[in-house]
């Protein structure tokens, strides 16, 4: 998700991270408060559009080949969510939930299409300054957010490394096979990360 | 002088993985040399202030890792053999930014700094690239430029170039070799890159075993895995 930054020129990309976070943020919002109804998936759909085309992304097609992209990148999510809605809640609600959630989801990855990772780590560190009246550190909240989203990559690599060497030893998919190897080499790689943050000024 | 250790042992959970190591280091470059699970890394993490001594004294550039840790961070940088955990950050430019995070500097002499410290490694037009997304070779110069960014007095590498084509290790040892006023510990297999330090030190099972000349160390070390 945090590696979908593409720089641009446009007027979202210049925007500051803090109110670029809080402008999506309350369109996000205003999408997930609609109603279940039919009009909530035609406002929600809109926006959505309307957001992309307005964004100045300079993808050749006023923004139409990112909403593109992200919506295919959802598409699992949609699919799952769309059919396990439709058996237990009929039509109207699934279509309207699906359509609202997907759009949150979109917006929300229009800050990450927009803004360097580490202008929105400060935003996030200067919105959570509060918190050091509490003695609550605001960096390490941020640092953790990052580490966590890093570690996707690095974790779907390691899986990816343990299933390889399995089937490269004529092992059969088996579950309690994977997990094995997959937690140690993850602990591991936790280990080795703890390290080269230590090394690297954070304490 | 650079490094100073006065009867060190390091116990991790039952095993002494360092026992009574004492030695005065006071060399530009160092190559730390000796078997798997003879100490040689567990002694670099010691000088990185990453493993706490279990007794004796330890002195680094004057500083102690274990009581002024701030300090060896500010002055001491790390690299590790596996460079998949030494990137933090999503982009390239990022990763590099995240070493000088601590040191509070302005937003311009902070760009300027990375900038620069790409341009060096040859990374600057990989800047905006994911960072995951690298080779293993430019993943690792990645790493060397995360840590020169910081322009540390002494790097302490361990085991570098493991992981690495011949190509990339060449790249990665021009590196930590060139002259920009650091000095460099250096654990390796690499005997011919252990050869071009100015000095070496042997380990054998957990026990510093000799230090000198690189030749003299390197055919030692020979020496004893012939028997």
């Amino acid at each position: 998700m945090l590696t979908l930054y593409r720089p641009g020129t446009g007027w979202l990309h210049r925007m500051p991270a803090g109110p670029k976070t809080v402008m999506l943020l309350a369109l996000t919002l205003g999408v997930f408060l609609l109603p279940p109804v039919w009009w909530s998936a035609g406002v929600a759909a809109a926006a959505s559009v309307v957001a992309y085309a307005a964004a100045q992304l300079h993808d050749g097609a006023l923004g139409m080949r990112d909403l593109g992209r992200q919506l295919f990148a959802l598409r699992w999510i949609l699919l799952v969510m769309l059919v396990s809605q439709l058996l237990f809640l009929g039509p109207e609600p699934a279509v309207a939930n699906a359509t609202r959630v997907t759009s949150g989801l979109l917006l929300a990855a229009l800050l990450t299409l927009t803004t360097p990772t580490t202008a929105l780590l400060e935003a996030v560190e200067r919105g959570l300054g509060p918190l050091r009246y509490v003695r609550i550190d605001p960096q390490r909240i941020a640092l953790l957010l990052t580490i966590t989203l890093g570690t996707v990559p690095v974790l779907a690599r390691i899986a990816t490394d343990v299933r390889a060497a399995q089937k490269a030893r004529g092992a059969r998919a088996n579950l309690r096979t994977f997990v094995v190897p997959f937690l140690v080499i993850s602990l591991k790689h936790a280990d080795e990360l703890g390290e080269a943050l230590a090394s690297r000024g954070v304490r | 002088m650079t490094i100073h250790l006065e009867s060190v042992n390091v116990r991790l959970g039952d095993v002494d993985v360092l026992r009574e190591v004492s030695m005065e280091l006071d060399v530009r470059t160092v190559a730390v040399i000796g078997e798997n699970g003879s100490g040689k890394s567990t002694f670099a993490r010691l000088l990185g202030g990453l493993v706490k001594r279990t007794s004796g004294s330890v002195s680094v550039l004057g500083v102690d890792p274990d009581r002024q840790a701030a300090e060896l961070r500010r002055r001491v940088a790390v690299v590790f053999s596996n460079p998949d955990a030494q990137i933090i950050m999503p982009t390239v430019a990022e990763d590099v930014a995240f070493s000088l995070r601590s040191e509070k500097l302005a937003r311009a002499e902070r760009d300027d700094r990375v900038e620069a410290a790409l341009a060096r490694f040859g990374l600057s037009e990989l800047a905006t690239r994911s960072s995951h997304d690298l080779s293993g070779g430019q993943k690792q110069l990645l790493a060397l430029c995360g840590a020169f960014v910081r322009r540390p007095e002494l790097v302490i590498a361990d085991e570098p170039t493991a992981y690495l084509d011949a190509r990339n290790a060449r790249r990665v040892a021009d590196h930590l070799f060139e002259e920009t006023g650091h000095r460099l510990v250096l654990v390796t297999h690499d005997l011919a890159l252990a050869a071009r330090c100015d000095a070496a030190v042997l380990f054998a099972a957990g026990r510093f075993t000799s230090v000198g000349d690189p030749a003299s160390v390197i055919a030692e070390y020979e020496a004893l895995l012939r028997c």
